[in-house]
């Protein structure tokens, strides 16, 4: 049955022999020799049709269709290179854009963790907590009172996990001699069996672990590959954090990057109770960690839910327990204050990145689809286009007995191919864009488009298949065989029905094109006000890096950063060098109600008495260069024994102490710590971020402080930032072998990160207009080429009926302004309402620019003109009798 | 041929019916393709024109499922022709065949042949 059993010229053999009998039969009837061969003829039927049955009976012969229809596709795609080129090119940009960003969306706002039962995972949230707290994030963290209770209710909950960054950024680590970089996590003891994370080697962390916060460490899959080349003896390591040695027991699952939103950590250690790892890398507050701090709410909290138990009912029973734990260390709540309330979000994801991102990424998914229109479209066009040329090939096939079944798999079959071209460039294409995406986004979690992304493309795939074998057909079968007799192009091209389609096409491109542009002006606008906002002080020649040196006692880190600087000063080519807590530009900040002179300061209603506070060492503002506008600046003769002092912002000023010199005013934060005495203001300048509003400013001096640990050093030099730090690390080094430099870089990348979300979503957003013009273009020229192609006869005849030249150019470019006008026209609504969802997006640009509405106008009617100006000159061009004699 | 007998009195072979007729055909001797469809048009009396396309299809079916086999050979006009001739599996499903198609046409008749409306039209 594999093999067809006779062959075809057998069986015609036979098909013959019949005939041939029933002629002999015929004659025998009585009938002439011609006759009897026509009748038998005509009584057998299609002979061919006969021997093609045969034919097809053998199991393979649908296989065999296929094979001819996809070499009949091939060559008649190859006979055209041209379309087939802009097709296939046109589906991969619109497909493979959208493939990255789906990628990209996907792993930020969809991915479920790696997990076991996901479903059943909830990150616990919160209103903000009591007064008198500090948080990390006020409605993320808690503290660690707060997670003992809420773990031992023994409710709706199977287990409550807490996790917590050993630092803001990376931590120091070392393993050989040299020291490094990773980012590590504390975790409860049950993190890993909690969340169903199995290892692939070695042992998780147990409750005992946590209890006696054991010195161990399980690493990320990924830190095992990258740092240790998979060698199966990592088991028994010891891994130095912070100077602390841990010894590594575990490898966890693969795909498996902990919890941190965005970023992928290297190694886990059950939660800790010393000075070295206290949690987010913080030095301690009057001597205390984390877990001994009531009232800073630093960790992190997942759960899962007892199966069968909903979120509500989950809340229900926690809440009161919440809610008493939440005052531990506080004292009883005052009547008038509104307690914190507990709640459950969904831990398929990570919620507050997509907070973050989601926005900006499900915009960009609207461009990318108006581009995957515009790609559809123009490939649909190109199409009909096409085969509108093909007609009379169609109308012959029809002529000749084809069926409307051939037809279709024929159309399907080219379709199916130029999809497939498309489609597998634009897998590649995928591949780069959501790599570059990913780096541009700094999303450091891995990156790859996935499962659900194929078969999200294979689905827009499968529709432009549909699309695009539907299209034609509807064309070709509307000739009908009837065509192939009439040569007449004039007759042949004057149908409407499709031209008519054509246009809409063409308007609706115009019109997405519109908005795109609009959408790329307004963000293009804002990321160059961003990038031209004055950060208040020059980052020309300035350098960062942190430090986080094992320090026991305030007067040793005194000792230790007074050193530190004055080696560094010493530096040849550095000017001038300075110290901070918080690292400027990099979002981080410790905002605070004050008391000024005893009292809390009167502020119109609804205004904010939050001041941002930092603490910096002398010389700080003479390194930024932030002008000082009245009394002094921090000195060295400002000590832990001599008069408390501070540093105020105009902004503080301003709000605070309105029309009095702030000089000699006494401010303080609300649980009257450490009273400082204003002695300097400074003018205002950014601090977390490029886009930040000015905010009321109080800097502390370190060395008056007894909180000291990690600092970040600033330092001015001459010439390229950069190059100083072979010789800085050098000096650290010497102090101590084992610290690295944290996250070097010049002051000036450090704020560009701030607005890297914005940067990137604008150059996306360019990236995606230029693409929509480029589109746009090709598809307009080439559908107005094949319009004038289709009029060549009918020019002809109205110039020998006396039509100029410059009037036959106007018509072809009257055709395609008229539809240019109806795209604006339709297109400028359409972005004004595109950019009242941006608005949140713009920064110093209005939804409404209208610069960028009538650069956008301008470029659609400049790609309108420019694609028509070939085919108007190529109207022009026709010889009147060139053109009647091609009839 | 088909001018002898008029479209109206033409009827439709009942799906399978037509591997019963050429078995039967094929009974009293090899037979080829032209033969058996005269035999089926004269035996029934020119109300079954057999289409070829189908015969040559059934044709090819019966050989697959090895109830006739074909062999090319002479006509008695010396004529060259594949003749099919009845394999010993193709008797025994003529035979069954033969005796469901009975069972099928006593049914049929037993309800069509019955009652008033017979008798009326008969009359």
């Amino acid at each position: 049955m594999f093999k067809q059993k006779r062959s075809a010229e057998d069986f015609a053999e036979e098909l013959q022999a019949h005939i041939q009998l029933e002629v002999d039969e015929l004659r025998l009837e009585g009938m002439s020799e011609e006759e009897a061969r026509r009748q038998a003829r005509r009584k057998f039927g299609s002979v061919r049709r006969e021997q093609e049955h045969f034919y097809m009976q053998g199991r393979w012969g649908w296989l065999d269709k296929c094979l001819r229809d996809l070499k009949h596709a091939f060559r008649s795609l190859l006979a055209s290179p041209a379309f087939t080129i802009t097709a296939v090119v046109t589906l991969a940009l619109g497909v493979g854009a959208n493939t990255a960003v789906f990628s990209v969306m996907h792993t930020v706002l969809l991915r479920t963790l790696p997990v076991k039962d996901a479903d059943r995972l909830v990150y616990l949230w919160t209103t903000p907590p009591p007064h008198g707290t500090g948080t990390v994030n006020k409605n993320e963290t808690f503290s660690y009172p707060v997670y003992d209770a809420l773990r031992n209710q023994n409710g709706g909950m199977e287990a409550v996990m807490a996790y917590v960054p050993l630092s803001g950024s990376k931590v120091g680590v070392r393993i050989g001699a040299q020291p490094e970089e990773a980012e590590g996590d504390m975790v409860s003891g049950d993190f890993f069996s909690g969340l169903g994370v199995s290892l692939q080697r070695g042992r998780g962390f147990t409750a005992g672990d946590e209890k006696d916060h054991a010195p161990l460490a399980v690493i990320s899959n990924d830190y095992w590959t990258r740092r240790f080349s998979r060698d199966p003896d990592v088991l028994g390591t010891t891994l130095y954090v912070n100077g602390v040695g841990l010894t590594i027991v575990g490898v966890a699952a693969r795909g498996f990057e902990g919890l941190e939103a965005g970023r992928s950590t290297d190694f886990w250690i059950p939660l800790q109770s010393r000075p070295e790892l206290n949690a987010w890398g913080n030095p301690l507050d009057e001597g205390k960690t984390y877990m001994a701090n009531p009232t800073w709410w630093c960790l992190r909290l997942i759960g899962r839910l007892r199966p069968g138990v909903t979120k509500a009912q989950a809340v229900a029973q926690l809440q009161p327990v919440f809610q008493a734990a939440a005052y531990t260390g506080l004292g009883t709540p005052s009547p008038g204050d509104k307690k914190p309330v507990l709640n459950l979000v969904d831990a398929k994801g990570f919620p507050s990145y997509g907070e973050e991102y989601g926005r900006p990424l499900r915009l960009l998914m609207g461009l990318v689809g108006l581009v995957l229109l515009i790609a559809l479209t123009n490939v649909a066009m190109l199409l009909m286009a096409r085969n509108a040329t093909r007609q009379r090939e169609f109308s012959m096939k029809l002529a000749l007995g084809a069926g409307r079944g051939d037809f279709l798999r024929q159309l399907l079959t080219e379709s199916l191919l130029l999809v497939t071209a498309g489609g597998l460039l634009a897998w590649l294409f995928a591949i780069y864009a959501t790599r570059a995406l990913g780096a541009w986004a700094q999303i450091e979690s891995s990156l790859a488009p996935d499962g659900a992304v194929l078969r999200f493309t294979a689905a827009v795939l499968a529709v432009a298949v549909v699309l695009f074998g539907a299209v034609p057909l509807r064309t070709a079968l509307a000739g009908g065989p009837s065509l192939a007799i009439k040569t007449s192009a004039v007759v042949s091209g004057a149908d409407t029905g499709k031209t008519r389609m054509g246009r809409v096409f063409v308007v609706l491109q115009m019109t997405v094109c519109v908005v795109l542009l609009v959408a790329a002006g307004l963000l293009i606008r804002t990321l160059r006000d961003l990038e031209n906002t004055p950060l208040g002080f020059s980052t020309d020649g300035l350098v960062v890096f942190g430090v986080k040196p094992q320090i026991h006692s305030p007067e040793q880190g005194r000792e230790f950063y007074c050193n530190l600087t004055a080696k560094l000063q010493q530096l040849p080519g550095v000017e001038s060098v300075g110290v901070m807590m918080w690292r400027i530009g990099s979002w981080s900040s410790n905002n605070n109600e004050m008391l000024v002179d005893g009292k809390l300061p009167d502020v119109p209603s609804g205004g904010s008495r939050t001041v941002r506070t930092n603490v910096v060492g002398p010389g700080f503002f003479r390194t930024l260069e932030v002008p000082m506008l009245a009394g002094r600046e921090f000195a060295d003769s400002d000590t832990v024994s001599s008069r408390h002092v501070g540093i105020i912002n105009e902004e503080f000023a301003r709000r605070f102490l309105p029309g009095q010199n702030p000089l000699g005013h006494v401010i303080d934060t609300e649980r009257r710590n450490f009273p400082i005495t204003i002695v300097g203001v400074v003018k205002n300048h950014k601090y977390r971020s490029i886009d930040e509003e000015p905010i009321p400013m109080a800097w502390y001096e370190y060395a008056q402080i007894p909180v000291i640990g990690r600092m970040d050093v600033e330092m001015r030099v001459h010439g390229e930032p950069l190059a100083i730090l072979p010789a800085a690390r050098k000096v650290v080094q010497q102090m101590d072998p084992d610290l690295p430099l944290i996250q070097p870089m010049t002051q000036r990348a450090q704020y560009d990160l701030t607005i890297s979300s914005q940067v990137l979503f604008a150059r996306l957003a360019g990236f995606f207009g230029l693409l929509a013009v480029v589109l746009v273009a090709a598809g307009l020229y080439g559908a107005l080429a094949y319009r004038v192609s289709r009029r060549t006869a009918e020019i002809g005849i109205r110039m020998a009926m006396g039509a100029r030249r410059g009037q036959v150019v106007w018509m072809i470019l009257k055709d395609s302004l008229v539809l240019t006008a109806i795209g604006v026209a339709a297109g400028v609504p359409s972005a004004m309402l595109v950019g009242r969802a941006l608005a949140s997006s713009l920064y110093g640009v209005t939804p409404l620019d209208g610069t960028s509405y009538a650069l956008a106008v301008a470029g659609v009617v400049c790609v309108a003109l420019a694609a028509s100006a070939l085919p108007a000159s190529r109207a022009a061009a026709v010889e009147p009798l060139t053109a009647l004699r091609t009839e | 041929m088909s001018t002898r007998a008029s479209n109206d009195d033409r009827i439709s072979l009942l799906q399978g019916t037509l591997d019963l007729l050429i078995l039967k055909s094929l009974v009293f001797g090899p037979c080829h393709g032209q033969g058996i469809a005269r035999t089926i048009q004269r035996q029934s009396e020119d109300v079954f024109l057999v289409e070829h396309g189908s015969l040559y299809v059934a044709l090819q079916r019966l050989e697959e499922k090895k109830w006739i086999r074909a062999k090319w050979g002479l006509s008695e006009n010396n004529r060259k022709a594949r003749f099919y001739s009845l394999t010993h599996q193709g008797r025994e499903q003529l035979a069954e065949k033969a005796a469901q198609w009975r069972r099928l046409t006593r049914a049929v008749g037993l309800i069509v042949d019955a009652g008033p409306a017979a008798q009326a039209e008969e009359a």
